[in-house]
């Protein structure tokens, strides 16, 4: 694909498939967190209780801004 | 490669041309054709023109009513935004501030929000919280030329950025060397050689206000109603009046196709945030 | 450069009004999305209740199915006019005589008021009076009824889409096509590739920036309809064209029950943010961002 020099210093490439800066790791973040809290209420809230989401997505979201 | 047949194009693009006009052709009929006349097998053939459904319609005490707001909140509106773009696109394009490219972008997030989204707040805005004594931003027109510039300030910001950084810097600063103040710089070397900018996009906003209906039915009720929901309230209210609610609908339309050849080549780059360049 | 403080004043008005009327509605929606507050109810004072708001939607079958047909409705529109809009710009990429005057006309839709288009083509297809329902019927024995016949209303209301939107995705195309580079084209021309071949290997490619830019543009747009298939079909029959806009207006509005409402707005904006940040990292992953401009 694209050579990697000519990219300035501040985006890297973590696990996600884009090259992203900080703001939008929090984006993603954010997003994810607000996707599983929704999932959660329709799909698994009946059986499993949302704090345990809610501490789920703040696991996902540490990493996507930590590693992604 | 490409093996130049003229004729081929032409009649290609005739049929292509006639598709585009005939709904609007259609509609021009049924304005002038009385209810009998619309009876039986529809025809594209007008033997008389029926004036009435116009005649009525502009007899209308609403509908003129709304006519008026229309005029007054289109101009207002394309009049505010284009001088505030033209101060706010003069100062990101001749001033250091800090964080302004990102405060230009953020213009435009403005614009790309879905309207029915903030349809609820608006008007919990307008009728509860924006109270002043008795007096609401619900149903005046200045509250609906106010909240047009949330999407037209966008379009006109990202339309006379280019035009303003066309402009050379060193007439800005010929005209400090030789004493002008920045009002002067602006008002007598920027100005006048942005005129023509200025002008598309007054036109253009001016468009972009007169054709919208959502926020118009929503923020208003008696007063500020403008003539897209006066059409709107048309079908609702009367049914199957067709002849006259084809008037009031080439009525709604005769700006756009006033302004279209002298809008036309910039139409595009308008609605694409300037992304597209002809 | 000259004083940043006269250059923020000249700002001002601009954020100003952009702040009261675009970012204030957006957090006061974020707080009443949150609360209980129906105007009609027992208690009408706003109330926080939490996620109930939105544990309720993911349960509203209207709502889901609102959404799904918003996003079906996009979807239909837009390739419609991506890919009716790719052989309609390279048409105009030939010259003919007329050319100005065709693409003047082709430019019309684009500046109708989009109730005016809805007008329109309730006049055209509304039984009894629109000649299509009638040369349909007279010439093949279809019977058309907008308002009878859920295909038949939703297929009306992608058709006046496309001829509405169709323009402008020909116009963009076009500027990029007007904009791409001679030499790769003459290279695979000597390389003795075909049309076909030149067309997936050299024209796609260089044109995607431009062609995802253009889906971008048009999706949002498309996902925000309202006014036209208002006045078409008034989101009927049923609620077969009910599309997300229409259904917080028409379905939210009467029953002032505005913490509920407030939340489908939100996920509404959400789901409009997550599609726009997708295609915008399409754009931006492959860094092609700058030729599409």
């Amino acid at each position: 694909m694209a050579d990697l020099s000519e990219l300035p210093p501040e985006p890297r490439r973590g696990f996600l498939p884009i090259h992203t800066n900080g703001f939008d790791r929090v984006f993603i973040a954010v997003v994810l967190f607000v996707a599983i809290h929704l999932f959660w209420m329709r799909f698994l809230e009946a059986s499993v209780p949302l704090s345990v989401g809610t501490v789920l997505s703040v696991i996902v979201g540490a990493v996507v801004i930590a590693r992604g | 490669m490409r093996r130049n047949r003229p004729i081929v194009s032409i009649l290609f693009w005739t049929v292509s041309s006639l598709i585009t006009l005939l709904p609007i052709y259609w509609m021009f009929i049924v304005s002038a054709k009385s209810r009998v006349q619309l009876f039986g097998s529809p025809s594209f053939l007008l033997t008389s023109f029926f004036t009435e459904n116009y005649i009525n319609t502009l007899r209308d005490p609403a509908f003129q009513r709304y006519m008026i707001n229309s005029i007054v909140i289109a101009t207002s509106n394309a009049v505010l935004v284009t001088t505030l773009a033209l101060f706010a696109t003069y100062a990101l394009s001749r001033y250091k501030l800090g964080g302004k490219e990102n405060v230009f972008f953020w213009t435009i997030t403005n614009r790309m929000a879905p309207p029915a989204v903030f349809l609820l707040p608006l008007f919990l805005l307008y009728t509860q919280v924006f109270v002043l004594n008795d007096a609401k931003l619900f149903d005046t027109r200045i509250g609906l030329i106010l909240l047009y510039c949330v999407f037209n300030l966008p379009f006109a910001i990202w339309t006379l950025r280019s035009v303003i950084d066309g402009i050379p810097k060193e007439l800005d600063e010929a005209a400090y060397v030789d004493g002008a103040t920045t009002w002067q710089v602006l008002t007598k070397v920027v100005l006048p050689l942005a005129k023509p900018g200025l002008a598309v996009t007054g036109i253009l906003t001016w468009v972009f206000a007169w054709n919208e209906y959502l926020f118009a039915a929503t923020l208003t009720s008696v007063h500020a109603r403008t003539v897209t929901t006066g059409l709107a309230e048309f079908v609702t209210v009367t049914g199957t009046n067709w002849g006259q609610m084809a008037a009031t609908a080439m009525l709604t339309l005769v700006p756009a196709l006033l302004v279209l050849g002298l809008v036309q080549r910039h139409i595009v780059a308008g609605l694409t945030f300037g992304a597209v360049k002809e | 450069m000259r004083s940043s403080t006269v250059g923020w004043l000249f700002l001002a008005p601009t954020l100003v009004i952009l702040f009261i009327f675009g970012v204030l509605p957006f957090l006061y929606v974020l707080v009443i999305g949150f609360t209980q507050w129906n105007s009609f109810a027992a208690d009408p004072t706003m109330q926080y209740n939490g996620v109930e708001n939105f544990r309720r939607l993911m349960f509203d079958d209207q709502f889901l199915y609102s959404l799904w047909l918003t996003l079906k409705f996009g979807f239909f529109a837009v390739a419609s006019q991506i890919l009716l809009g790719y052989l309609l710009a390279q048409l105009f990429m030939r010259d003919f005589p007329g050319k100005g005057f065709f693409r003047t006309v082709h430019t019309l839709p684009l500046v109708i008021a989009p109730i005016a288009v809805g007008a329109t083509w309730r006049l055209l297809l509304v039984p009894g009076l629109g000649p299509v329902p009638y040369y349909l019927n007279q010439w093949f024995g279809y019977e058309l009824n907008i308002s009878r016949y859920i295909d038949q209303a939703f297929v009306a209301t992608v058709v006046m889409d496309i001829w509405h939107w169709t323009p402008l995705v020909t116009l963009t195309l076009l500027a990029a096509l007007a904009s791409l580079p001679k030499e790769p084209f003459e290279q695979a021309q000597i390389d003795g590739a075909n049309r076909f071949q030149i067309f997936w290997h050299v024209t796609l490619p260089l044109l995607k920036p431009a062609i995802l830019a253009t889906v971008f543009i048009r999706l949002m747009d498309a996902l925000r309809t309202v006014d036209e298939v208002w006045m078409l079909t008034g989101g009927g029959p049923g609620a077969a064209t009910r599309y997300i806009g229409l259904h917080i207006w028409r379905v939210v509005f009467p029953k002032t029950d505005y913490g509920y409402g407030a939340a489908m707005s939100l996920i509404t904006l959400y789901l409009t943010i997550v599609m726009c940040w997708l295609l915008y990292a399409g754009l931006v992953a492959r860094r092609d961002l700058k030729r599409a401009e």
